[in-house]
């Protein structure tokens, strides 16, 4: 997962290393996705998501569609 | 099945294990080895290894080759291009998501000297009262989710 400039720097990135464009993200949807993750890690009852709440996470920010779903 | 007891013996040493992984990350700002994790938890070096496979189970921990410890989300053990700094510690997270998750996790203002994947220009980024601050950019991701534990380090 990296930053880019821009669409262009992304678009650039995928044919450079002839790859198909995968899934985009504002930084601030990059920002609000880390702190779904992360932010109850050092929690001692910290245990992974379950597929249903990792997706219910991604649809809170806004990641919707086939290349979010970890089901099926 | 295992006896009950110990079950409970190994959740127990899980959990510690992962408390004392992540306290030493961050005060040491560098992955503990095995032999420093024994020590530090007076149990010998195979329950040790042992509990960092069931670790790993989750993703959340990789290991390397020699059983030593690559990543422990968002922490990564050797150098990355994503280091963060919060006031005088640093780190370097996996990936822009995880150096993002670094300041997350901590709760604490930080910064990232990152850079564009296709030039490397300069962005860097600053967390501050819980709020992203910096330049524009675009955050992608090359491989479908339900993909990403297929190869972890690519994606």
């Amino acid at each position: 997962m990296l930053l880019f400039r821009s669409e262009q720097h992304v678009d650039r990135w995928c044919t450079q290393w002839n790859r198909p464009r995968g899934g985009t993200l504002t930084l601030n949807q990059g920002w609000r996705l880390a702190k779904e993750w992360y932010e109850d890690r050092l929690s001692p009852d910290w245990r992974p998501k379950t597929v249903a709440e990792a997706e219910a996470a991604f649809a809170r920010i806004g990641l919707v569609g086939e290349f979010w779903k970890l089901s099926g | 099945m295992k006896p009950l007891s110990d079950a409970n013996s190994s959740d127990t040493l899980d959990t510690n294990l992962r408390q004392f992984i992540y306290r030493h990350f961050i005060r040491e700002g560098r992955a503990p080895a095995v032999a420093e994790m024994a020590a530090a938890l007076s149990s010998p070096v195979r329950k040790v290894r042992a509990a960092l496979e069931r670790l790993a189970q989750t993703h959340a921990f990789v290991l390397q080759v020699t059983g030593e410890l690559w990543r422990a989300a968002p922490f990564s053990a050797v150098p990355t291009a994503f280091p963060v700094r919060s006031g005088k510690r640093a780190w370097y997270g996996n990936c822009i998501w995880d150096a993002l998750g670094i300041p997350a996790m901590l709760h604490q203002n930080a910064q990232i000297d990152a850079s564009c994947g296709c030039c490397n220009y300069e962005m860097v980024l600053r967390v501050g009262e819980g709020r992203l601050l910096g330049p524009k950019g675009i955050v992608h991701i090359a491989v479908p989710a339900r993909h990403w534990y297929d190869d972890i380090v690519f994606t």
